[in-house]
């Protein structure tokens, strides 16, 4: 049969049909039916994970663009060892350039004697410099790892530490930087893909996504760095003069919220955060600005004429017979100097500064319910929500508080028994000056991303505490007060309103009978407010009679607010 | 052989000459257009290999110049920044106002 040759024919054809099914049939099993665990094993094979740069974090820029905290361009270090590199003979050079004893290099670079792997990897320093790297490259050494990194600068050393804080790999810390950080910072980012054997993407990868590191975003304070830095000048100065353990100074904007400066003292360097954790001076890192509340004083009695003034309950021409005592609530008041001053209008409450009329207002006038919620409208026992991390809401004794005592309306009048931030009360005091119109003070002023695009920070109004009469007919008596008996705060040319507090310290079991708290809230030129500035000095050690806010306080912030005009470029108004 | 039988092989034969030039041709015109389009594939999967090459050095070359373009900033700032202002003005024979007054000069 096979003789015919059509029949051969047909046979072999046959059996070329056969093997090309079979190839066929192999190709559609391969590529069809485990085309799945195929492209897994390959994906398996070629793709690894690997790490994007690190991108720099978001700038902070102080009001007018001056760079506060950048990024410096730093590298780390490493060696990833196989068990067969040669180490010895390069670990004298490598420990004189990376300044490192040679015996803790030599320890990190040799196998554990239990490891039984095939590579160790070991960090050999971190924050390298540029000039650093080169002399390490030049070494030519094989094992050696280099990943670029940055490194936080703070452009003006120690400057407005405070406010510009830091933050841990995690985000945690402290100032604008931590409140911020998930704006400013760029996580690492990691992506799966085929890797080259040095462990980075292969092209093809590459045009499937942008491997440039994209920055945080950038943050303009309102923080001016002249005033921040004279303002610190003055405060460490005042410090010394005055013999004072601690010091705050809050400069803001009332009409706008912006604060222009904040300075406490003790501080510290943002940068060597790490060096003071080490040696348990990280309560350093509070900011007593916004995180330690402080029993204000008489400063506080501005909040008590203004809630009577408000309430419409008195008036300029509101008067009352002080007899030097007040007894309310098993508490008595007693003026700071001891004496009966006769009939009193609220000028001469606030001019002489009396404790018995501010207890005559709350107690006699107003009433519990009127007086705290009017605390509570100036801010008092909240957060103010300004863009600093750990911020604290002070104490405010509520009527309807298990703790409450009818006496704490009397000793709150005057500004004891009562715990308050720096910042609130400057914000409080600012809604004075702003026609009773409460800002949110901020720090932030506007946001700018990498590409150029910015967000101002919107002047947010937060309240009205008080009716803008009675604002204005507040700030008229404080402005009268200080030409009458606070002339060491006034400035020539300029008319200010103020009011000085010297506030006992609550220690445990009642008050420290030696140290005070000495402070200053004022604001001006009057009648159109530009600058409002809080001075606030614990513990000056002086003579206890030279030490009242009016004698510490006062002139200093006579010094700030005459040079601030100038530099802030407000014309005399007189 | 027969005549019947030769005419038969011979027609066949004819006519497996004329479906196998017919068939040939189909062939080649089908490998020409694979082999073109093989080409054209690789010519696109090389230009692509090479322009992401390119784009992947022109990445790097970003990161770098953003790295020295921060580097930049920061000397700047450190070079403009108030201590070596101060510094370099008491240098230059500046010295720190104890007292400044907001000069109103009379409108011309």
């Amino acid at each position: 049969m096979l003789r015919n040759p059509e029949s051969r024919l047909r046979l072999i054809s046959l059996l070329l049909i056969a093997l090309l099914l079979l190839v066929v049939g192999q190709l559609v099993r391969l590529q069809v039916f485990e085309h799945p665990r195929y492209v897994a094993e390959a994906k398996q094979m070629l793709e690894r994970q690997y790490s994007l740069p690190a991108a720099p974090m978001g700038k902070i820029l102080d009001s007018n663009g001056a760079l506060l905290v950048g990024n410096l361009p730093v590298f780390e270090v490493d060696a990833y060892l196989e068990r067969t590199d040669e180490t010895e003979t390069a670990i004298p050079e490598l420990a004189v350039i990376l300044n490192r004893p040679e015996a803790e290099l030599r320890t990190a670079l040799t196998f554990p004697e239990t490891y039984t792997g095939t590579h160790v990897w070991a960090p050999l320093a971190r924050d390298v410099t540029s000039d650093t790297l080169r002399q390490v490259r030049a070494m030519n050494l094989r094992w050696v790892t280099i990943t670029p990194t940055w490194k936080r600068y703070y452009a003006e050393g120690a400057l407005a530490a405070h406010v510009l804080g830091f933050a841990n790999a995690e985000g945690y810390g402290y100032g604008v930087q931590a409140y911020q950080w998930r704006l400013i910072y760029t996580p690492p980012e990691f992506s799966a893909g085929a890797i080259s054997g040095q462990n980075e993407p292969l092209p093809e990868e590459v045009a499937r996504r942008s491997v440039t590191p994209v920055p945080g975003v950038n943050l303009r304070l309102t923080i001016n760095r002249t005033i921040q830095a004279y303002v610190e000048g003055e405060l460490d100065k005042a410090l010394v003069e005055y013999q004072a353990e601690a010091g705050t100074i809050i400069v803001m904007n009332p009409q706008t919220g912006e604060i222009l400066a904040m300075v406490s003292r003790p501080s510290y360097e943002p940068s060597r955060y790490a060096d003071y954790a080490a040696t348990n001076q990280s309560a350093l890192f509070v900011d007593p600005a916004i995180s330690k509340a402080y029993e204000p004083g008489s400063v506080f009695k501005l909040i008590t004429v203004a809630s009577a003034l408000d309430a419409g309950l008195v008036d300029t021409n509101w008067t009352y017979e002080d007899t030097g005592m007040l007894e309310y609530g098993g508490v008595v008041a007693r003026n700071w100097d001891r004496a009966a001053h006769g009939v009193q209008d609220l000028e001469g409450l606030l001019a002489r500064s009396l404790n018995v009329g501010a207890a005559t207002l709350t107690t006699r006038v107003l009433g519990a319910e009127r007086f705290y919620k009017s605390v509570a409208a100036f801010g008092f026992g909240q957060l103010t929500n300004v863009e600093l991390a750990n911020e604290a809401q002070g104490l405010v004794h509520m009527p309807a508080d298990w703790d409450w005592q009818d006496g704490f309306l009397v000793t709150n009048s005057f500004g004891q028994g009562i715990a308050v931030t720096p910042l609130q009360m400057a914000a409080a005091v600012a809604a004075i000056a702003n026609d009773g119109v409460m800002m949110r003070p901020h720090i932030v002023a506007e946001r700018i991303s990498s590409d150029g695009n910015s967000v101002l920070i919107a002047q947010t109004p937060i309240g009205q505490p008080i009716s803008a009469e009675a604002a204005q007919t507040l700030t008229e008596l404080m402005a009268r007060a200080m030409e009458t008996r606070m002339k060491q705060a006034t400035v020539p040319g300029y008319r200010i309103a103020g009011k000085s507090g010297t506030a006992q310290i609550p220690v445990s079991g009642g008050y420290d009978p030696d140290d005070i708290i000495a402070s200053f809230v004022g604001f001006g030129p009057l009648p159109d407010p530009q600058v409002l500035i809080l001075v606030k000095l614990d513990r000056p050690a002086i003579d206890p009679l030279l030490r009242w806010g009016s004698q510490t306080a006062a002139p200093l912030f006579q010094r700030i607010a005459a040079r601030l005009f100038v530099l802030l470029q407000i014309p005399p108004t007189e | 052989m027969s005549v019947t039988w030769q005419k038969r092989t011979h027609g066949v034969q004819r006519r497996q000459e004329a479906f196998d030039r017919a068939l040939a041709r189909v062939f080649l015109g089908g490998v020409i257009v694979i082999t073109l389009l093989g080409s054209l594939y690789l010519a696109l999967v090389a230009t692509n290999t090479r322009l992401s090459g390119k784009v992947w050095q022109m990445e790097e070359g970003i990161a770098e110049w953003q790295r020295q373009n921060e580097a930049l900033t920061v000397e700047i700032a450190r070079l403009s920044s108030i201590p070596v202002l101060i510094q370099r003005s008491i240098a230059l024979g500046y010295a720190p106002a104890a007292n400044v007054h907001y000069l109103v000069l009379p409108e011309p």
